[in-house]
């Protein structure tokens, strides 16, 4: 369903930083795979390209057999709005906001009515485990609740793909897992497609693929058959 | 779940669409606001000072000037001057003896009264030689119910006491003699005669020229001093719904040898002008206004830029979320000018308050015209729009993919 060719994403300097160089990856309907490297690697770069957040310096993008290249801004913005969804390891949640507030922006550049995006986003909570904080400021959350607002928030939408950049970065070992299985079951029971991103070999070892990246290249692949083989 | 483009549309087919509802943009405009009430309070003062400032000098102006038109309506815009003005050769003409009962006799005509200017000096005494700078008017004791001047004490000129040496003084000439009261029987001279002041003026807006002024009786000024009879001054007292009709006939009425030499005025054009003298001083303070709005303005336009560079991953959200830069530009200028608009709002209140008081103060009717406030809460809308064009485009033109990275 999402297709890079080639990636190439660099940044202007002496001597230029090659943030991504030639990366090609598949991922497929309903995959939950790991994206795996050290800090630095381009992770953030490359899960920003695939979200169409940024745009490669060379090579393509494909989603769903089409070239970004030739969608415009407003038509990314579409993609976004209505089959992307992001979590980011800093939640970027809104502060003023209630949590149901926070939850029902997933829909609101969707164009669906408040009241409609207040229900939907209810819901979400719900199947978060957080159905009862829907009134309260993000504030008064722990870590790994607020995790769960955002992740509440990405998959509102119902998204072909979530992208998660990091979502266990700032989340103790406990926390970490209940995110983990949360996205882990939205995969198994709801189909999503989901890419996490990640540099910490436990949560990736949890996940069916992993693709290790170096220096902006990828530099394996490896399944769990063929890590319990 | 729904895929992004199925294989069988073209391209071209939307993925659905990147949209905010009118509300939500009013909602994501506002909602920055709230989360920073102090903030959001002292930006708007800049603009709520400005504003304040507008209505205010516009609200106090017109209610002056409301009392002013009210007084003027009081004293009556139909009162219209007549006097000899020149000849053709240069020559200081007089109106005829019967201008008076001439003017008189005009149908949209009320009343007239006629009143002669004599040359001669005013003293304390006889003795005294030093002038005060007064004017010297005879009158028969029509002038008073014509002009409706009041006395301040004693009584006035009438057809009786005309014959007698007797005087009555304006309320400045009352004032330079030092005569304040009747009691004591004090006298003034004029032209090395004593006479008798009987009553004292009060102060008339519409003639500080006869505040300025000693009265004295027609009739003995004409046969014991010699005066010339003819008057200098008629004034008609016209029907107030005639008066454009009345004004124009008048000279021709006055002296039909010679109406060239006939003067028609109209004194309550000269307070008039007076308030449009009040309007150079109010454009000023106007301009000053204007000047404390465009810096509210900048003060807006300030704190917008700081609050787009602090809500960086917001903005990085909402195009995550899939936020057009046309949404995120909305947003902002949005937030700009609710900000303006609260400022407007408080500034409106605080002018409409500070009205109140001066006007008050000054024993005035306040009078604020609506479209001022109107005006001042649109001002406020339209500089915030324009302060928030700048910053606006600044946070539509982030890097998406760099606003939602942590920090940096
Ligand atoms: N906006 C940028 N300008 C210049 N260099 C950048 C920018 N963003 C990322 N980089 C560089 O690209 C490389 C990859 O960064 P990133 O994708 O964030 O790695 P990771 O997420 O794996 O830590 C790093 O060397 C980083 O310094
Ligand atoms: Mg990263």
């Amino acid at each position: 369903m999402i297709e890079l060719r080639d990636v190439v994403r660099s940044y202007p300097g002496e001597p230029p930083i090659h943030a991504l160089d030639g990366v090609s990856l598949r991922i497929d309907r309903g995959e939950l795979l790991a994206i795996i490297g050290p800090s630095g690697s381009g992770k953030s770069t490359l899960l920003n390209v695939m979200g169409t957040l940024d745009r490669p310096t060379d090579g393509s993008l494909l989603i769903d057999g089409v070239d970004t290249r030739s969608l415009s801004e407003r038509r990314l913005c579409a993609l976004r709005a209505n089959h992307l969804g992001f979590v980011f390891q800093s939640f970027h949640l809104i502060e003023s906001a209630r949590v149901i507030e926070n939850v029902a922006n997933g829909l609101i550049y969707q164009g669906v009515a408040r009241n409609e995006r207040l229900r939907r986003a209810a819901r979400a909570l719900e199947q978060v485990g957080l159905g009862d904080r829907t009134t309260t400021k993000p504030s008064k959350l722990s870590g790994g609740q607020r995790q769960r607002v955002a992740i509440a928030r990405a998959l509102v939408s119902e998204p072909s793909l979530i992208l998660a950049d990091e979502p266990t970065g700032n989340l103790d070992s406990g926390t970490s897992d209940e995110v983990l299985n949360l996205l882990t079951d939205l995969n198994r029971e709801h189909g999503a497609t989901i890419a996490i991103i990640t540099h910490d070999e436990d949560v990736a070892n949890r996940l069916p693929r992993r693709v290790q990246v170096l220096d902006g290249k990828i530099v394996g692949t490896t399944t769990t058959e063929q890590v319990a083989r | 779940m729904n895929r992004p483009f199925s294989r069988s549309r073209s391209t071209d087919d939307s993925p659905g669409r990147s949209r905010l509802r009118t509300a939500d943009r009013f909602r994501t405009g506002l909602g920055g606001l709230g989360s920073r009430p102090a903030r959001t309070l002292l930006t708007a003062l800049g603009i709520a000072i400005g504003i304040a400032s507008m209505v205010a000098v516009v609200g106090i102006s017109s209610s002056s000037k409301a009392d002013l038109l009210a007084e003027l309506d009081e004293l009556g815009t139909n009162l219209l001057q007549v006097r000899p003005g020149q000849s053709i050769f240069g020559d200081e003409s007089l109106l005829p003896i019967d201008a008076q009962s001439m003017l008189a006799a005009v149908a949209t005509v009320d009343s007239t009264a006629g009143v002669t200017s004599i040359r001669a000096d005013v003293t304390r005494n006889v003795h005294d030689d030093d002038p005060y700078g007064l004017g010297v008017i005879a009158t028969d004791g029509d002038i008073h119910s014509v002009l409706q001047l009041e006395l301040e004490q004693g009584r006035a000129i009438d057809r009786r006491t005309q014959e007698l040496p007797v005087a009555v003084l304006g309320s400045v000439a009352a004032e330079r003699l030092a005569i304040d009261t009747l009691d004591g029987g004090p006298t003034v001279a004029i032209a090395g005669r004593s006479f008798q002041v009987i009553g004292i003026l009060r102060s008339h807006p519409l003639h500080p020229d006869l505040d300025r002024s000693v009265f004295v009786g027609h009739r003995f000024a004409e046969v014991q001093m010699g005066m010339k009879p003819n008057h200098t001054s008629v004034y008609v007292r016209a029907r107030p719904d005639r008066i454009d009709v009345t004004r124009p006939i008048l000279a021709r009425t006055a002296n039909p040898a010679a109406p060239n030499e006939v003067q028609v005025s109209r004194p309550s054009d000269a307070l008039e002008a007076q308030a449009k003298v009040d309007q150079n001083l109010q454009n000023l303070l106007l301009a000053l206004g204007g000047v404390a709005l465009l810096v509210g303005g900048v003060g807006i336009a300030n704190i917008m830029v700081i609050s787009v560079i602090e809500r960086r991953s917001e903005i990085g959200l909402r195009r995550a979320l899939g936020a057009r830069k046309g949404h995120i530009r909305s947003q902002f200028v949005i937030e700009a000018s609710a900000l303006a608009a609260l400022g407007g709002t408080i500034g409106v209140g605080f002018g409409i308050a500070a009205t109140y008081v001066y006007a008050s103060s000054q024993n005035w009717t306040v009078d604020i015209p609506a479209p001022a406030l109107a005006a001042g809460i649109g001002a406020a809308l339209v500089i915030g729009a324009v302060a928030g064009l700048y910053p606006a485009a600044k946070a539509a033109n982030l890097d998406p993919a760099d606003a939602v990275r942590p920090h940096s």
